[in-house]
């Protein structure tokens, strides 16, 4: 009776031990059916406080979330939830796009305030300091470049300049703003003073007068 | 008889008024004085521009663009004439073959010097309105080999024929009165050693 008693305890054991872990395994790769309802709940919940933009997260925790809830397959019993994924993760990639547009935005506007506020802060070359540099410049290649750097005062390089020989209104031959600054590099020295300068609407010069010093 | 003499007498004075009336008065002391610095100006503006052409110093674009800037001081057929103390016939060239020459001279360095630029004709007014005067210049030559060595040099006097119009444009709506210079024929006076 005793060995009997033994043997039924062994298998009792043994179909426990089958039993629990047939149990235990249906638990870790299947969701149980009270389990998968509060999958269902707390999925529509959170992607609807998503799409209605009810929460607090940012949209890299949105993003997650949604990614979390993807880990769920829904597609059979409830497909609405699927749909409701995929408007969600439509509006998280639309919002993150826009910041990232405004973002840009925000740091080139930042980037042009820094420029400016530099450009306001460094002493300005004036026209005839530009006039000097180009006829005293060491060589061809730094007077081309203070050249370069002069005409950005002009309209353009052809812009008109007008050489006044005296006060009774004799000009000399008029000529061009690129050619008058080329012609200081070639003789190596500036013979006149500023009379007159005309601008236009972006304040670039559009004709400049000189008088013969 | 008297009424006669009356009516020539008063067509002469209105011929001679008509005359006198659509020439340009004559130019102050002030203002000729002016046209007279610049036209001396321009020929001071060559040297520098005949200087960097015949450098071997010069890039060659820049070289090129001051080949133009010189063309544009001369009159379109001028002539510019090249002396050499082998050779008793002076050459005369166009402007611009004068100059793309002098940039292709075969020497490894070259000097070039204009001095005493002065008058030896002052501008005097001619029936159309230009003026016309000439210029001389004295221009010392030297060429180099590569071992640094003065293998050539003379010095020319040259004398430059000028013209100096009066022109006007139109500029931003306005009219501007302005001064041409023109410089024509530069003819060799005489070639010396130095």
């Amino acid at each position: 009776m005793i060995k009997h008693l033994k043997s039924i305890i062994i298998i009792a054991m043994v179909a426990l031990v089958t039993i629990c872990g047939a149990t235990s395994c249906k638990s870790s790769g299947k969701l149980s059916k009270k389990e998968y309802k509060a999958k269902v709940e707390q999925a529509t919940r959170d992607l609807n406080a998503i799409l209605n933009n009810q929460t607090e997260w940012t949209l890299e925790e949105q993003q997650a979330r949604v990614d979390e809830i993807k880990q769920v397959d829904f597609s059979k019993k409830n497909p609405e939830i699927m749909e409701m994924i995929e408007r969600a993760e439509a509006k998280i990639a639309r919002e993150m796009a826009e910041r990232d547009r405004l973002a840009e935005e925000q740091r080139l506007a930042e980037e042009r305030r820094l420029r400016e506020l530099e450009e306001q802060n460094k002493p300005k070359t004036e026209l005839t300091d530009y006039f000097n540099m180009i006829a005293n410049a060491k060589d061809v290649n730094t007077a081309n470049k203070h050249i370069k750097d002069a005409l950005q005062l002009f309209e353009s390089p052809d812009a008109v300049v007008l050489i006044l020989l005296n006060n009774y209104g004799d000009y000399d031959r008029p000529t061009t703003a690129v050619n008058y600054l080329n012609y200081l590099k070639d003789q190596k020295k500036v013979t006149v003073k500023v009379n007159n300068i005309k601008y236009n609407e972006n304040n670039k010069i559009t004709e400049l007068e000189l008088i013969k010093k | 008889m008297k009424k006669l003499v009356f009516a020539l007498a008063f067509a002469f004075l209105a011929l001679s008024g008509h005359q006198l009336f659509a020439q340009e008065p004559e130019l102050s002391p002030e203002r000729k004085q002016a046209i007279d610095s610049l036209a001396l100006e321009k020929v001071r503006d060559l040297s520098k521009y005949v200087k960097l052409i015949g450098s071997k110093n010069t890039p060659w674009s820049e070289a090129n663009r001051v080949i133009d800037r010189a063309e544009e001081l001369f009159a379109p057929d001028a002539e510019i004439g090249v002396s050499s103390l082998a050779k008793t016939k002076v050459e005369y060239y166009k402007v611009r073959k004068y100059l793309e020459r002098l940039m292709r001279l075969n020497y490894d360095r070259v000097e070039i010097d204009w001095y005493k630029i002065q008058y030896v004709s002052d501008l005097q007014r001619q029936p159309d309105g230009t003026y016309v005067g000439v210029i001389t210049v004295f221009q010392t030559f030297k060429g180099y080999d590569a071992e640094g060595r003065l293998v050539y040099q003379d010095t020319t006097k040259k004398d430059i024929t000028v013209y100096v119009k009066r022109k006007e444009t139109q500029i931003g709506g306005r009219l501007i009165g302005f001064w041409d210079v023109m410089l024509g024929d530069m003819r060799v006076k005489e070639t010396t050693h130095k």
